[in-house]
């Protein structure tokens, strides 16, 4: 079972990132200049507060001491206290924050891999003729189009000015607002996965198993969706896995543009506040999404390409 | 074609010309503020009009693109000075080394360096764009160090790389004489690609508060322009514009060195 042991190794792999992304956030805090208790308390601080955060934040131990609680700590999902609320566990802050991103990134995900799909189909599909150029070239524009740049154009067209959907930062903007966030995250995204899946279909366009397909009676489109789909799928569940990270970054700043609670939010908000043991957790979690999420497409790869799920 | 291909360059140029001519025109100082005028609209004194507290957007967004800029192409080159010649070595050595490098990049490119950058720049007070710098250094060098593997594995089986190694050069002289001009060419067009997106990092950490603390920064002009969305539309699209308009023209200056299509 040649999948197994990738899908083995993957995971391994993805539990080696998460361990390098804590251990950079661990040791930037404490080996960069500057000391992190004077980053919390600020200048002005008193000795005997100082000594109080370190003892809190474990500060006053040395630095392989620190590093193992702090691998302790990371294995048993004991990610310390709040600073600023205190008597809140940081790792229920970021459980209750993870919902709204995760669904934010999934709805984009979703939105952003069948347009872009589908947008390939359209282009390298039989049904439009020659204008399938007018496809190819306007994926291409949108995909060089920073996400920065047209999302709050959008927000501001769209949601303030002509109302037509709701502003997605509003309490009782529903699903709408998930909507219309999730479809501004899925635009960079769909473009990508239309110009690889485009890509991938015109290479097996000529294969003679879809020459077969047709021959046998398929329509144009059963031939595309059932037939070539499936094996020119490899590619585009890879594009899909390397834009996560970009997608997440996405996310942060449509958090902030509507000030949508979040993963991204909790992250800026224990910045602002220099809530260390929130900002770590966080950040941590966030990584671990992201890792997560490469898993999942691995299996999802093995699971629609045939020649991946074949022992 | 050389020629029509040079004129990819005239964008990047034209935007950076046109920065610098405000620049030296406007000898205000990017960040004066003026209270009167916070958030009044276009006039043909101030033809961007004016942002939060005041300050002159004409005069804050040459600024902030011309420093963009000079912190994409750096950041960028460094990228391309530690990845190049990295894939190109691992294309060469081939065994272990190549597929821990072909990996490497793998993991490097899709990783969220957006939360790596938050990571970094949470333990530094206040930000400035060496620290920028720095941490777009961290993973700017993948798509170089990819491309050129990419490359070099073509290279490395042509006659000319196998004619110098029976000529009896040494690994390090194939690599530097032989490989690496072959290369020039697919990773310029790296170096415009990942300047864009530089430039698009940079607006982006400081649109959400990691910015350089002086906020002459795209990114902050976005800010404010999205907290007086209503009152002061022309900032939100100042800032809008300008970040696709120097992104996209460093994304065009990249491909003037696009090899012809094979």
């Amino acid at each position: 079972m040649a999948w197994v042991r990738t899908l083995l190794s993957r995971v391994l792999e993805a539990v080696a990132v998460v361990l390098v992304m804590a251990s950079v956030v661990f040791f930037a805090m404490r080996l960069l200049p500057g000391d992190p208790a004077r980053l919390v308390l600020g200048d002005e601080a008193e000795p005997a507060q100082l000594a109080a955060i370190r003892f809190k934040l474990g500060l006053d131990a040395s630095l392989p001491v620190q590093y193992a609680r702090f691998l302790k700590g990371l294995a048993t999902l004991n990610w310390g206290e709040s600073l600023r609320h205190p008597g809140e566990a940081a790792a229920s802050r970021v459980a209750e924050s993870l919902a709204p991103t995760a669904s934010l990134a999934t709805v984009a995900v979703l939105m952003g891999a069948s347009g872009g799909i589908a947008l390939a189909l359209l282009s390298v599909g039989p049904w439009l003729g020659r204008r399938s150029a007018w496809i190819d070239r306007a994926t291409t524009a949108v995909a060089a189009t920073p996400l920065l740049s047209f999302a709050p154009l959008l927000t501001f067209a769209l949601a303030a000015r002509a109302r037509v959907v709701p502003l997605p930062g509003d309490p009782d903007a529903g699903l709408g607002g998930l909507l219309f966030a999730s479809a501004l995250l899925a635009v960079p995204l769909g473009a990508q996965v239309a110009r690889v899946s485009r890509a991938s279909l015109g290479e097996i366009a000529q294969s003679q198993f879809l020459s077969v397909a047709r021959a046998k009676g398929a329509t144009s489109l059963r031939t595309w969706v059932v037939h070539a789909l499936p094996v020119a799928a490899g590619p585009i569940v890879t594009v899909v896995a390397s834009q996560l990270g970009a997608l997440l970054g996405g996310a942060v700043v449509l958090e902030r543009l509507f000030e949508r609670p979040g993963l991204g939010s909790l992250i800026l908000e224990a910045y602002a506040a220099r809530d260390l043991p929130v900002l770590q957790a966080a950040i941590i979690a966030a990584g671990g999404f992201f890792v997560g999420a490469q898993v999942v497409a691995a299996l999802a790869h093995a699971a629609i390409d045939p020649r991946v799920r074949r022992p | 074609m050389i020629r029509a291909r040079l004129l990819r360059i005239v964008p990047l140029a034209l935007l950076l010309a046109v920065s610098g001519w405000l620049i030296a025109r406007s000898h205000a100082q990017p960040d004066r503020v003026d209270l009167a005028r916070a958030f009044s609209a276009p006039t043909a004194s101030a033809l961007l009009g004016h942002g939060e507290a005041g300050v002159d957007l004409a005069s804050v967004v040459p600024h902030a693109i011309a420093r963009a800029a000079a912190l994409a192409v750096v950041v960028a080159l460094a990228g391309f000075a530690l990845g190049a010649p990295l894939g190109a070595a691992a294309a060469l050595a081939r065994g272990t080394f190549e597929r821990v490098v072909d990996r490497a990049c793998d993991l490097v490119q899709s990783f969220p360096s957006f939360l790596l950058a938050l990571a970094v720049l949470s333990a530094v007070r206040s930000p400035n764009r060496v620290h920028l710098a720095c941490v777009f250094a961290l993973t700017a060098w993948a798509p170089f160090a990819r491309l050129s593997l990419a490359e070099a594995r073509v290279l490395r089986g042509a006659a000319f790389v196998e004619a110098a190694r029976a000529l009896g050069a040494s690994r390090l002289r194939v690599l530097v004489v032989h490989v690496l001009p072959n290369l020039m060419a697919p990773l310029a067009v790296q170096l415009g690609a990942t300047a864009a997106a530089i430039v698009v990092s940079e607006a982006a950490l400081s649109f959400v508060g990691l910015g350089p603390r002086d906020g002459v920064s795209l990114g902050s002009v976005l800010d404010q322009g999205v907290f007086a969305m209503l009152r002061a539309p022309h900032v939100l699209a100042v800032g809008s514009v300008g970040v696709f308009v120097t992104s996209l023209s460093l994304l065009i200056a990249g491909r003037a060195a696009e090899p012809r299509a094979r």
